[in-house]
């Protein structure tokens, strides 16, 4: 790639990129969220257009992107196939495709059902859908877009003894991740990309994480505020819940979160975090009990001392077309310093949207912004301040700095810490173990819905609770 | 003949005529969704489907060419829905209701331009046994037929054929068709279309087949029961065919019913197939999924 | 060039749209459209009378396309508006014929029997929406024929007046009737079929904007409708959302049937609307969602409407040719829509 240049409205995304892949090399791309690397990857495989420079591909291009684009309805073979499907006059030849599908698996040592339904199948799995997919068209060059998020520890392993095999029969393969530690541990040759450009190239095996993290935020990485020492008064207690549907479930949780605790449910996607998060937000119906002990069972009522940071800003956390103001207000819009009978004390509503503002850094022109204009990260503190400026006993945090910039993530990180030192009892759920690592006081393991694991201070210990994220004891 | 069995025999048989209509529309609101995009503007397609069947064979003194013409009028309305909706990206609900103004006015407008009378042209001749292969079945039943063709040929072409699949997947995913180096709008453009010329056949059926002429508003929100019709079949083409029969079964039921039945007055029995789907719609919680990216523009 | 785009695409293009389709209308129809315009003009501004019947006109559009408006707020699309409309006519045509009293009291009684009456059959459908997530799209629809076909066998027998031949109610007392118009100066509209229906709906989209803008419900009926997942997990309760904002929109498009019984037919039959609940729709989206513009926007059918009857006698162009007009006004505010806000949550 040479010269790659992409502009969006507001935003240079790529800013003048030069990049080689040779053939059998495992490369890095590595930024924080925002950096532009997905966007390098997307036009490396054509679904973007630069609006300058060339892309030049000795064969075709693959790209398993981060979140899938399956057909869930559709079957194995038929998402592998798709648009080359094997016919028998003017009908698709199912027979030829599944035995195809099954040799291309074969050969690549992934196992696979041909005949499954996609949406059926584990995360895990259904990446090996993807790959294969991409696999069939045999490309010169393959592109990964954060391949390992979704995965446990063991998964991860065996995706990278895939790519080794593949990098050794000479395909050029690009992983595009933030996951430092992979980088070191699988790849050839490292690039950084640090607002639209590449501002350092390494060879791995010259290099080391805290070197590459320094090229990519551009300095020291930003402190996170420090814990301080707390009583241990019990505050929320979930007791045998049992809640969730097909895809997320969770079957006879109990755990108590103490005031001024920070406990972190460590988990690989797709174990039950969700059901978890919808059962105390209210969403989901749920047996057994959920209390804020001194508080009642959890009910909306009491959302004026909880404060919950939604997985998904964009659909579940904001109304994008609305402003700071209107957004501020958002659940907590019948709490009685806002609502003066039946209107809206907007005088009020502005008063907190300043001091949401100010106390969680949220860069914007104005109050009366849209939303939608702010950065990722900005939109993410404008979110967890909306969940912490009441001081709240308890806090949900899911995923509370998901896609964000290495700054914005402190701050969020640093605020839940503070919020933590001032008694309030959090619940933090996250796919990055390293930020569960980094903050909580408690590590509980979340695994196929059921806490397979608990760790306070000294205990807490990477190995064993990334076995345990893996369902290995 | 016993008059309970030659009633039974009248009801079956006018469900199959009353069907028809609703069959088509259906069929093409089926392939329509699966592409994913909602149409809304079935009831356009059929009003524009059978007005131009009228004007055409007004003008040609020929039903098939009548028909042929109904058929691409409402393609051609189907072509700015699937336009508007695959490359201008509109909210495919409100350009569907616009797309029911447009033909419905249309018409309303084309009726007083051509046939210099509002509200209902003058007879055209009808699709009968001389324009079709004659001696062996009338204009009416050669239409059944074709329907119950078109429902295996959607069925077979949906899931058995690499483009039906491609565009079962257009309204899954259209990303992971592009991925796959395929156009999903494209294909989404051609099924509205589709969409269209069934609706428009469906139409054609209404006012030179079952009568010979075109009045206002004589689709009576046929395109809607058809929408209804897709939903509780499950966008299948064999469900909503079904669906769209048993509608049909309560517009014929208030025909036959009509007058028999003293206590029941004629203008409730209109109602009949409108509460059919009502009640349709309201009895499916939870079991149906449409199509993931039905609706959203991609 | 993208500007020019945006523009054109908002309800300042769409009226451009609307002057040059009109014209093409009248071209096709063998007119010259400066005739035709003429006529249009004439037909709606070109007097006190003009005048009269145009606001005559922008009140039966303005209450429907209220109360789809809200609707549309809300993310619902209510185009069941000729139903609600007739059901609230014939609530108030019902009763209106019998129901002696003080004439303020009694025409208000009327109005709220109006909303009642629309409200009940937008709130069919809003529970349908909220228990069963049926389609309010199909639902509102199926409802505008049964209504249809209700009014119709209502006035045909046990309803049907004993005066008159045709079927309709019996002529409201004549105490039940909406007052005329306040004169203006010298202006009275004493003969003219305006009353005081249009200060009515305008005192209800002021309400509605206010509504809309500085209270609670408003503000969650707002989420409910740009963000509904955001909204349900800040504590709206979405099924009752859906039933409110589906009755309130279709009590609104009642109190314009009423207001259309008491104040211009003066008794009820299923003649009381020639579409206004659909043409309602384009008139919602032109106004943008928001009431105070909608008004405007009522007003511009308004004067198409009554210039259209003009337009037709004088200088021969068929009225329908407007319905065209209005379905090509809402492909192209289609667009905007989709740039503006949400997904629709639609089920089907």
């Amino acid at each position: 790639m040479r010269g790659i240049r992409k502009v969006y409205p507001g935003v240079i995304a790529v800013d003048g990129v030069d990049l080689d892949l040779l053939p059998g090399e495992i490369h890095a791309l590595v930024g924080e969220n925002g950096a532009g690397k997905s966007t390098l990857a997307n036009i490396a495989f054509g679904a973007v257009k630069p609006d300058a420079g060339t892309v030049e591909a000795d064969g075709t291009v693959g790209l398993v992107h981060q979140h899938f684009e399956l057909v869930g309805r559709l079957r194995v073979w038929h998402n592998i196939m798709l648009g080359r499907e094997p016919r028998k006059g003017a009908v698709v030849d199912v027979g030829r495709a599944r035995s195809r599908v099954a040799e291309l698996a074969e050969r690549n040592g992934l196992a696979i059902d041909p005949d499954a339904l996609v949406e059926e199948l584990p995360i895990g799995v259904q990446q090996r859908v993807e790959l294969l997919r991409e696999l069939e068209r045999e490309p010169s060059v393959l592109l990964l877009d954060e391949p390992t998020a979704a995965l446990a520890p063991a998964e991860i392993a065996t995706l990278f003894a895939t790519v080794v095999r593949l990098a050794k029969r000479g395909t050029a393969i690009l992983v595009v991740t933030h996951k430092l530690q992979e980088v070191i541990d699988y790849t050839t040759r490292v690039s950084v990309m640090r607002h639209g450009k590449i501002v350092a190239r390494y060879e791995t095996a010259n290099t080391s994480v805290d070197e590459i993290a320094r090229a990519m935020v551009g300095g020291e990485l930003p402190q996170v505020a420090q814990r301080e020492p707390t009583g241990v008064a019990p505050c929320f207690a979930a007791r045998d819940v049992s809640a969730g549907s097909e895809g997320t479930t969770v079957t006879g949780l109990s755990f108590e979160v103490h005031a001024g605790e920070i406990v972190g449910i460590a988990g690989v996607e797709g174990n039950g975090q969700t059901a978890l998060a919808d059962a105390i937000a209210g969403m989901i119906p749920y047996t057994g009990s959920i209390e804020l002990v001194n508080g009642g069972p959890m009910i909306a009522r009491y959302r004026a001392s909880m404060g919950i940071v939604p997985q998904d800003r964009h659909h579940e956390g904001l109304v994008l077309n609305w402003s700071i103001v209107e957004n501020a207000i958002l659940g907590r819009q019948n709490l009685p310093g806002i609502r003066k009978g039946a209107l809206t004390d907007w005088r009020a509503a502005r008063a907190d949207a300043a001091a949401i503002v100010e106390r969680f850094d949220v860069r914007a022109a104005s109050l009366d912004v849209t939303v939608k204009t702010l950065s990722g990260g900005n939109q993410q503190k404008l979110l967890v301040g909306r969940a912490l400026i009441g001081d709240p006993r308890f806090v949900l945090a899911y995923q509370p700095t998901r896609g964000i910039d290495v700054g914005a993530a402190a701050l969020v990180q640093s605020r839940l810490i503070e919020a933590r030192n001032r008694g309030s009892a959090i619940l933090l759920i996250s796919f990055e173990l390293d930020e569960i690592l980094a903050i909580a006081d408690r590590v509980l393991v979340m695994y196929r819905g059921k806490i397979t694991g608990s760790f306070t201070g000294s205990e807490i210990d990477r190995g064993k609770i990334g076995r345990l994220m893996a369902g290995l004891s | 003949m016993s008059t309970g069995v030659s009633l039974m025999l009248t009801l079956a048989f006018l469900t199959l005529i009353k069907s028809v209509p609703i069959v088509y529309a259906a069929l093409g609101g089926v392939i329509s969704e699966r592409a994913g995009v909602v149409n809304i503007g079935l009831e356009g397609m059929m009003t524009a489907g059978a007005f131009s069947a009228v004007v055409f064979t007004n003008l040609t003194g020929s039903p098939i060419i009548g028909l042929i013409a109904g058929i691409f009028f409402g393609a051609f309305l189907g072509f700015i829905l699937g336009f508007a909706a695959t490359f201008f990206k509109v909210d495919q609900i409100v350009a569907g209701v616009g797309i029911n103004l447009v033909a419905l006015g249309g018409a309303a407008y084309g009726l007083v331009l051509i046939f210099n009378q509002p509200g209902a042209s003058p007879q055209v001749a009808q699709l009968g046994p001389e324009q079709l292969l004659p001696q062996i079945t009338t204009g009416e039943t050669a239409l059944i037929v074709l329907g119950l063709l078109c429902a295996f040929g959607l069925n077979w072409f949906i899931y058995r054929t690499p483009w039906g699949l491609r565009v079962q997947a257009c309204g899954e995913n259209p990303r992971a068709v592009t991925d796959a180096g395929l156009d999903p709008l494209r294909l989404r453009l051609y099924s509205v279309i589709a969409s269209g010329a069934l609706a428009g056949l469906g139409g054609a059926f209404l006012s030179i087949c079952e009568v010979n002429l075109y009045s206002d508003g004589m689709t009576a929100g046929r395109g809607f029961i058809a929408l209804a019709a897709v939903i509780f079949g499950r966008w299948t083409p064999w469900g909503a065919t079904g669906a769209a029969v048993f509608f049909g079964f309560f517009e014929a039921l208030q025909y036959v019913l009509q007058g028999r039945i003293s206590w029941l007055p004629s203008d409730a029995m209109q109602a009949l197939p409108y509460l059919a789907a009502l009640f349709a719609i309201a009895g499916l919680v939870g079991r149906v999924r449409a199509p993931a990216a039905d609706g959203v523009p991609y | 060039m993208k500007v020019v785009l945006r523009l054109l695409a908002g309800p300042a293009g769409a009226l451009l749209l609307a002057f040059v389709l009109a014209a093409v209308a009248m071209l096709i129809a063998g007119v010259n459209p400066v005739d035709g315009f003429s006529a249009l003009i004439r037909g709606s501004l070109g007097g006190r009378r003009p005048i009269a019947e145009t606001l005559v006109q922008t009140t039966a559009l303005l209450f429907p396309a209220l109360g789809v408006s809200l609707a549309f707020r809300a993310g619902l699309f209510n185009i069941g508006a000729e139903g609600q409309l007739l059901m609230g006519g014939l609530f108030a045509g019902a009763v209106g014929a019998h129901l002696a009293g003080p004439s303020w009291l009694t025409v208000v009684a009327l109005l709220l029997l109006g909303m009642l009456g629309g409200g009940i059959w937008g709130g069919i459908a809003g529970w349908l929406r909220a228990r069963f997530n049926a389609s309010e799209i199909i639902s509102t629809l199926m409802l505008n024929f049964i209504a249809l076909s209700l009014a119709g066998y209502l006035v045909a027998g046990p309803l049907k007046s004993p005066l008159a031949s045709g079927a309709e109610t019996a002529p409201l007392l004549p105490n039940n009737g909406l007052p005329a118009f306040p004169s203006i100066g010298s202006l009275s509209f004493g003969d003219t079929r305006l009353t005081i229906s249009i200060l009515i709906a305008i005192a209800t989209a002021i309400v509605l904007r206010f509504v809309f803008t500085r209270t609670v419900f408003g503000y969650e009926l707002r989420a409910a409708g740009e963000a509904p997942e955001a909204a349900r997990r800040s504590g709206i309760n979405m099924p009752r959302m859906t039933l409110i904002a589906l009755s309130l929109s279709g009590a609104v498009a009642g109190l314009g049937g009423a207001a259309i019984v008491t104040g211009v037919l003066h008794r009820f039959n299923t003649s009381l609307s020639p579409g206004y609940g659909y043409t309602a729709i384009a008139v919602a989206l032109v106004g943008d969602l928001n009431p105070l513009w909608v008004c405007v926007a009522a007003l511009g059918f308004g004067i198409l409407e009554a210039g259209g009857l003009m337009m037709q006698a004088d200088a021969g162009v068929p009225k329908d040719a407007i319905r065209v007009i209005e379905g090509l006004i809402i492909l192209v505010l289609a667009a905007r829509r989709y740039f503006a806000t949400r997904a629709t949550s639609a089920p089907i």
